[in-house]
């Protein structure tokens, strides 16, 4: 009986080893005909799995405008992404989705775009950085600020490379305070600082926000003092999930399903949910 | 097709032929275990009567609709390449005898959820091909509370056809749904139309006194998240997830790997429960619901509020399996009486 929890069969296309504890697949799926037919919108996730060790959730990493491959970029944890990360190119991995909802691409165009992100909050929120670039004259000011423990932390290297080397996109990196090595030009500083010292303006603008729950909780009021009302500032949630579909239960905060409702909240959502996240 | 709604007299005796009957068919016949643990599957006829004088089952009939444990996936591997392959389907013709009302309601409860947007086949699929022959209820004891929340001993809600026992061992067999009726066509000649409704008898049993309206707790919930009250409701509450694994409508689950071999495997859906301290936890550590407190007002929030908010019912048939079952003596009734009695204070405080 083929059922919702039956995944697709992804091969390994290219493996990008990211930080000492962060790797990025690059994916396709086996089976040409479920790849024609699968689309998603930025911000959404899918349920990876290894067979025989169980699954876990991931966001797509990769843009909705670059479908001939699903990225995927995980940060080693426990007994699933250990097992992920000791595949190999060739080697097939499951995935179900994409589930959840997206960011308001539509609702985004002919404003300023303000994409703030700490360590592997980069996954999702570059989905988004692509689609918008990919779509670029539809957006206003782009800008970009990133943020990990140390330089040895940042993920995607090449593409923040990339982004700081585009006269259309302002691009800030930072690492925190003695996570700096001796050739480090970027800035030093807890990403709410550097955020409160890039000057932004809440007006036209959308700001995407992305990390760990320390780094959100102190980059909110620095929006809210930089003139960002509560619906423009836009979030994804992590509460842990299994189904991805609404049945397991996992993932509630009050009546919310975060699988569902979710992952992309935003502040002024968030304000309205019982403090379970 | 008997309409729903029709009756038939079933004489002493007939009910165990009907069940052997069907047995020799193929059918799986399945009624309450002769422990009073579960349900299970009857070798003949002779023991399908249901004693509903007897305390309700230790475990629910979800089991049958959504297995405590089944395979979603089968998976085989080879060097460079994995192969998926679907799960046997389930069983088909299963008739569950003397289900009572507080179990029956559930298959309803349970679809919702499992089929509010994507679609569970595998719920679908057992739930379609089970058959609930309901009974009245004719146990009561301090636990039972299925008349505030909104059902009684007599509800034929989620019974596809549903009996009355008569005083002389025969019983009052009522078609409720048109899957019942399709299903007992086969064997109607065997029966005789009545006029009987069995009205007195449901009088005779009119199950516990309502203890509470669970409307007054509703929306006291979601605006008291942080009151002082929750801690003292459940502070003893072990986490052992008895009450979640009894119950006839929670629904939470698990998907876990099962390896047999480098090759061999399969993916199972597992019962789950929001009382286990690891329920919620993320990879990095952290966990939105730390405490037991937190997790026990999740129990009492998914039944009485998120559920009713998100599906339209309350996630509790009143059957009284938790609190009888629980280590710890607490009794979720005790509980939203509690909750009531706050509320309803608080709000005559606000009014003077
Ligand atoms: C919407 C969403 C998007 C996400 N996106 C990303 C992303 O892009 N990149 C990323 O790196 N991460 C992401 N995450 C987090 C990611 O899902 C987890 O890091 C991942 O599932 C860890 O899996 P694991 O198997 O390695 O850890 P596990 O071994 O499953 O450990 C995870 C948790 O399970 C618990 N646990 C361990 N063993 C047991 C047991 N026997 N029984 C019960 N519980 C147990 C542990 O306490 C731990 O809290 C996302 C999460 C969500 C919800
Ligand atoms: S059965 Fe009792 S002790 Fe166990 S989790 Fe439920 S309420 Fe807590
Ligand atoms: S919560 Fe308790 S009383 Fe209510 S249906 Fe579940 S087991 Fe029965
Ligand atoms: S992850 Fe299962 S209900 Fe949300």
């Amino acid at each position: 009986m083929p059922n919702l929890y039956t995944p697709h069969a992804m091969v390994i296309r290219e493996i990008i080893p990211e930080t000492p504890d962060t790797t990025t697949f690059r994916l396709q799926f086996k089976d040409a005909e479920v790849a024609r037919a699968f689309t998603f919108r930025a911000g959404q996730f899918a349920e990876y799995s290894v067979f025989g060790e169980g699954e876990c959730t991931f966001c797509i990493a990769s843009s909705p405008t670059r479908m001939e491959y699903i990225e995927c970029s995980f940060k080693q944890y426990g007994r699933v992404t250990t097992a992920l990360r000791r595949l190999n190119v060739g080697d097939i991995i499951g995935l179900r989705g994409p589930y959840g909802n997206f960011f308001p691409l539509e609702e985004m165009e002919g404003k300023n775009i303000v994409f703030i992100a700490g360590g592997i909050g980069l996954a999702p929120v570059r989905c988004v950085i692509w689609n918008v670039l990919d779509l670029r004259d539809r957006f206003k000011e782009i800008t970009i600020i990133y943020g990990a423990r140390s330089v040895d932390d940042l993920v995607y290297k090449r593409e923040l490379k990339e982004w700081a080397d585009r006269p259309d996109v302002k691009t800030i990196v930072t690492v925190d305070p003695g996570g700096e090595t001796a050739d480090w030009k970027g800035e030093i500083g807890f990403v709410p600082t550097i955020v409160e010292k890039a000057g932004l303006r809440g007006t036209d603008t959308v700001a995407i926000v992305c990390g760990p729950p320390i780094m959100i909780k102190y980059t909110m009021p620095v929006l809210t003092a930089q003139g960002f009302a509560d619906k423009d500032i836009i979030t994804t949630l992590e509460n842990r999930m299994k189904c991805g579909v609404g049945k397991c239960g996992r993932c509630n905060i009050g009546s919310v399903y975060v699988c569902k409702d979710g992952p992309v909240f935003t502040y002024a959502q968030l304000k309205e949910l019982p403090d379970e996240f | 097709m008997t309409p729903p709604g029709k009756r038939y007299r079933i004489g002493p005796g007939q009910l165990a032929a009907f069940a052997s009957a069907l047995i020799a068919d193929g059918y799986v016949v399945i009624a309450e275990s002769p422990d009073g643990k579960g349900f299970t599957a009857l070798k003949d006829g002779s023991a399908v009567a249901p004693d509903t004088e007897r305390p309700p089952t230790a475990l629910s009939m979800k089991d049958i609709v959504f297995p405590r444990a089944e395979p979603v996936f089968l998976y085989r591997k080879t060097l460079d390449d994995v192969q998926v392959i679907d799960p046997p389907s389930p069983p088909r013709g299963v008739v569950t005898f003397g289900v009572r009302p507080c179990d029956a309601a559930s298959i309803q409860t349970l679809s919702k959820v499992f089929d509010w947007d994507y679609h569970d086949e595998l719920f679908d699929t057992r739930a379609e091909r089970t058959i609930v022959i309901g009974t009245l209820c004719r146990f009561t004891d301090d636990r039972c509370f299925c008349t505030s929340v909104g059902l009684s001993p007599s509800s034929t809600k989620g019974s596809d056809l549903f009996l009355l026992p008569l005083d002389d061992g025969g019983w009052i067999l009522q078609i409720v749904t048109d899957k019942g009726s399709r299903f007992v066509a086969r064997c109607l000649s065997a029966f005789s139309e009545t006029d009987e409704t069995g009205e007195d008898l449901v009088k005779r049993y009119p199950g516990p006194a309502v203890r509470f309206d669970p409307d007054r707790i509703r929306s006291w919930i979601p605006a008291n998240f942080d009151h002082p009250l929750w801690p003292s409701l459940a502070e003893t509450c072990l986490g052992c997830g008895q009450c979640a694994f009894a119950c006839p409508v929670c629904h939470c689950f698990d998907l876990i790997d099962e390896a047999d071999s480098f090759q061999h495997g399969r993916r199972m859906k597992i019962w789950d429960a929001c009382q286990f301290p690891l329920f919620t936890k993320h990879a990095s550590g952290h966990n939105p619901r730390d405490t037991q407190v937190k997790r026990y007002r999740q129990r009492v929030s998914h039944k009485f509020f998120i559920y009713p908010e998100r599906f339209g019912e309350i996630l509790c048939t009143g059957c009284g399996r938790c609190s009888r079952g629980c280590g710890v003596g607490i009794d979720i009734a005790e509980i939203v009486e509690q909750i009531e009695k706050t509320a309803v204070a608080e709000s005559v405080a606000r009014e003077r």
